[in-house]
């Protein structure tokens, strides 16, 4: 989970590129505490949205909001520790699920995707931070949206196919069933990204302002 | 929102050979079941893995059936209708094959959680990490990232139920960027404090791997009451 070693620079924060840098106290404690946001967002019930208060489940929006908040590399790596802490049995995954029996199970797809869709998400939202400064929350919705449609549908199809023995156009049907949901979040992730980079522009943002 | 913790369901004091089972052994049987289950989709795997599981969980934990049963509820919407599916579909013991080696898996994993003191949790996976220091892994800085991270879980999950609250009283329950925004922002707001504290106390860091080496599991931490911010409710 660490980025490259090669270089241990000193702690100063202009013009820093974290794939380059050794992660300080802080970018440790940003990942494991959004790899807990994941968990908190995954075991507690829904919010409501709309008129009829269909619940969403929030785990792909704590994944996405680690990509886009935290950035490529510490957002994989907050998932993939939210994963590994899954996996060796803590009850993080939704509905209280944990273990390697989820890899079973026939959401693993979608899990396996989480990492990538951290990653992807990440990538474009450095780029839209780095060049625009208007459209933000519509450029990163896009990134969202290119993350999970990129990521986490076809590796979720995937994973009903091999674990549900989902022929694949059963699977195609019960993916889409997600993907109404999967537009409200991603542009809640997007509108939240762009609030909490205005509230802490160090995060990412700063180094917009420095490259250009 | 003490005692949330509580709820994951972590570790629980009790009686039974499981709580005297090496860690090892005991991860090594949940593993072992899921390759199992996900390699041999048959009857007769299925029903051997189920058997274990809720032999250890009634023997070796001395749980009640009926708490058995409450553990899978959460996971029953799931596997009712993947059973449903699976039996319209392709046959009631097909069904009974998938859904029972997914119910086997979690309540396995869950005995190993609830049979392991936390601690001794984290110390196995700095031990299990350790070979991969070869390739730069971090064995310690891995432990430190997990027990913030457990650490933090109650911490959120109360600053979430309090933010939605106050979106309730404002009458805005139903617009989901007023709930999640505040919680986004406290959660960089207090990760950015635990990274203050931990640099304060030169944990984490790497140049002090010489002094500091294997003397102290990083994993302690977790039980580091003066980390303590103002109401985490680490319990």
């Amino acid at each position: 989970m660490q980025p490259a070693e090669q270089t241990v620079a000193g702690s100063t924060d202009t013009g820093r590129s974290p794939a380059r840098k050794r992660w300080d106290t802080t970018d440790l404690s940003l990942v494991a505490v959004f790899a807990a946001l994941i968990a908190a967002l995954a075991i507690l019930p829904g919010i409501p949205v709309g008129p009829l208060g269909v619940p969403i489940t929030l785990q792909t929006l704590g994944v996405l909001l680690a990509g886009v908040v935290l950035g490529p590399t510490r957002g994989a790596a907050a998932v993939l520790l939210y994963l590994a802490a899954g996996l060796i049995g803590l009850p993080v995954f939704s509905g209280f699920n944990g273990g390697f029996g989820v890899l079973a199970g026939p959401s693993a797809g979608y899990l396996v995707a989480f990492p990538l869709a951290a990653l992807v998400a990440g990538l474009l939202a450095v780029v839209v931070l780095r060049r625009t400064r208007r459209f933000r929350v519509g450029l990163l919705f896009l990134a969202c949206l290119a993350a999970s449609l990129l990521t986490i549908h076809p590796l979720g199809i995937a994973g009903l196919m091999v674990n549900a023995g989902l022929p694949l156009r059963d699977a195609i049907i019960v993916d889409a069933a997600y993907l109404p949901g999967d537009v409200v979040k991603d542009l809640l992730a997007a509108a939240v990204a762009v609030s909490v980079h205005r509230a802490f522009p160090r995060l990412l943002g700063a180094r917009a302002r420095g490259a250009q | 929102m003490r005692g949330f913790g509580s709820t994951l369901g972590l570790y629980e004091e009790g009686r039974g050979f499981l709580y005297r089972t090496p860690l090892c052994v005991k991860a090594a049987v949940s593993v072992g079941c899921a390759v199992a289950v996900v390699a041999w989709r048959s009857p007769p795997t299925t029903s051997a893995v189920l058997v274990m599981a809720l032999g250890a969980l009634l023997t070796g934990a001395r749980l009640s059936p009926l708490r058995i049963l409450r553990m899978l509820l959460p996971a029953a919407p799931v596997l009712g209708i993947l059973g449903l599916y699976q039996g319209m579909t392709q046959g009631w013991l097909r069904a009974f094959v998938v859904v029972g080696g997914v119910a086997a898996c979690l309540l396995v994993a869950r005995a190993v959680t609830l049979t392991t003191p936390t601690q001794a949790l984290l110390d196995g996976i700095v031990r299990l990490v350790t070979p991969l220091r070869a390739v730069g892994a971090d064995p310690e800085r891995f432990a430190l990232a997990l027990s913030i991270m457990l650490r933090s879980i109650p911490y959120l999950a109360g600053l979430f139920v309090d933010v939605r609250e106050a979106a309730k009283a404002r009458g805005l329950e139903r617009n989901p960027r007023v709930a999640v925004t505040p919680l986004v922002v406290g959660a960089v707001a207090y990760a950015h404090r635990t990274g203050e504290a931990l640099a304060a106390r030169g944990l984490g860091d790497h140049d002090d791997r010489g002094e500091k080496s294997d003397a102290k599991s990083a994993g302690d931490i977790g039980d580091d009451p003066s980390l303590d911010h103002e109401d985490t409710g680490t319990s």
